[in-house]
């Protein structure tokens, strides 16, 4: 016989597995510390990239001038604009990145921690089935997966 | 007048969600099509991607591939078409899609569609019901994909210029076409103007949303629409863009008006039966405002068929009587048990109750 409570119980598992859940496992896969960091990396390759074809399209814009004066550019002041420049950006994009992921990877868990409440329900009522009682740990609501 | 709209809200939903699978394709594929054909309307210039055929065919790729391949296959297409059109366009257009990628495009998340979306409204002439509706449904976060939607859009607009006035392929005349539009693109005041004005609109819109106020959603959409008009009016006074302001503002209104339908969809909300309740437990006091959301029985039709010789009580209701009701009248206890679960199925919450209801015997066990 169809049980009501198990298929309710499912189809919000599924419901959530197909969705955010998807994202929400696959993140589950790292320690925060690793998580925030493999993003400030890929954040860190994009603006390079990115800063390095800004550079280019500017180089070109100006490349009458740069052709014209190449002898007597200030090659190190050029330098070191740029640089400062790429830096400055580098820093401001990272410490947003940083508090953007970590603000992520702890609503995630929130989430996550409410799918496994409801795997333990889950399991709970497979054990009701079998004939068993659900012992005291599998009905607790505790937030281990928090840690 | 107000009940029969409402009925109509409630047929129009349950038809939607009793032909959800074919429903959902077909509208993606409308979408794919839109968009596919508006790039070629706006910027068409290789032949073969404008031929019905290929746009088909994207779009048939559009309806089954997830949303960031639409996009990427948009971009692809656009490409081309200025390829055709100069090659030179096409390397810079590429460069500064990357650009934007890489410093914006990339923190979109869920919404990198509104990247795409922004752009076609702007060619349909509905740009205004962006904001508006990211406005009432997503953070203003989604101002990312949106700004980035706008420079794409602004980005076209001076290319198609720029693709127009090509002249003969002379490596002076390259760097001056080059020059130019990296100027109007870096100059571009229209673009600071829309994407300024449209973040105060989600920015209000959300501040707005969340005040603890009665029909909070269409004040919010108002809130939306007078800080747009206000701030269009505002820009264009200090930064002269020239904007059609009569157009601005039918735009806003109009844009308005199908934020309201659609919020009316989303949610319709009875505030004359807001219950307030207040209640305590270890950790808090809790103020509850609980404004039941309007459901609507579906009406049953039945149209009875008078015709002469007929049996007066026919066994065979099939015989006498047609009922166009999308289910049978009659709510047997199984039967409501089933939509419960239909309903469940949709991802509509249900009150926790019913969660507890699941597990009575919960704190007696553990007590």
């Amino acid at each position: 016989m169809v049980n009501n409570r198990k298929v309710r119980l499912m189809t919000r598992l599924a419901i959530y597995e197909k969705n955010e859940g998807r994202e929400d496992i696959r993140l589950s896969k790292y320690y925060r510390a690793d998580y925030v960091r493999l993003n400030v990396l890929r954040t860190v390759v994009a603006i390079t990239i990115g800063y390095l074809l800004v550079v280019l399209i500017i180089g070109v814009y100006n490349s009458e001038y740069l052709i014209r004066e190449a002898v007597t550019l200030d090659y190190r002041s050029i330098l070191v604009r740029y640089v400062g420049a790429y830096l400055l950006l580098l820093t401001v994009y990272c410490a947003l990145c940083m508090i953007g992921y970590m603000v992520k990877y702890r609503n995630s868990r929130k989430k996550l921690t409410k799918y496994f409440r409801m795997l333990r329900r889950l399991r709970s009522i497979y054990r009701e089935e079998s004939g068993e009682l659900p012992t005291g740990e599998e009905m607790d609501t505790d937030d281990s997966i928090n840690s | 007048m107000i009940l029969l709209i409402l009925e109509a809200r409630a047929v129009l939903l349950r038809f939607f969600q009793k032909f959800q699978m074919v429903l959902t394709p077909l509208v993606k594929f409308f979408i794919a099509f839109i968009t596919f054909h508006a790039i070629n309307g706006s910027i068409g210039h290789e032949p073969h991607l404008m031929k019905l055929p290929a746009e088909l065919v994207l779009s048939f790729i559009g309806t089954f591939a997830p949303a960031v391949i639409l996009v990427l296959l948009a971009a692809l297409v656009s490409l081309a078409h200025i390829y055709t059109a100069s090659p030179i366009l096409a390397i810079l257009v590429a460069l500064l899609m990357l650009i934007l990628y890489c410093f914006i495009a990339r923190f979109s998340g869920k919404y990198g569609y509104v990247v795409l979306l922004m752009p076609i409204m702007f060619i349909l002439k509905l740009p205004y019901v962006v904001p508006l509706i990211l406005g009432l449904v997503a953070t203003p976060l989604t101002i990312i994909p949106m700004a980035c939607g706008v420079l794409v859009y602004r980005m076209f607009v001076i290319i198609k210029a720029a693709a127009e006035m090509e002249v003969s392929m002379g490596i002076n005349d390259i760097l001056e076409m080059y020059i130019d539009v990296i100027d109007r693109f870096v100059a571009d005041k229209q673009a600071i103007v829309l994407i300024g004005v449209f973040s105060v609109i989600m920015i209000v819109m959300y501040l707005v949303r969340k005040l603890n106020i009665d029909y909070v959603f269409e004040i919010s959409i108002a809130a939306g629409t007078i800080a747009g008009i206000l701030g269009f009016l505002f820009g264009d006074m200090y930064l002269h863009t020239q904007f059609d302001i009569t157009g601005m503002v039918f735009g806003m209104v109009g844009a308005m008006a199908l934020a309201l339908i659609f919020q009316f969809f989303r949610m319709a909300l009875e505030y004359s039966a807001v219950e307030r309740v207040q209640f305590e437990d270890d950790d808090y006091y809790y103020y509850v405002k609980a404004v039941p959301k309007i459901k609507l029985a579906v009406p049953v039709r039945k149209v009875k068929r008078i015709s002469e010789g007929a049996d007066p009580e026919p066994e065979n209701p099939e015989d006498g009587m047609v009922d166009f009701s999308p289910e049978p009248a009659t709510t047997s206890k199984a039967e409501r048990e089933l939509t419960e679960e239909e309903r469940y199925a949709l991802g509509e919450e249900l009150p926790d109750e019913s969660l507890l209801e699941e597990f009575p015997s919960e704190q007696d066990e553990n007590g």
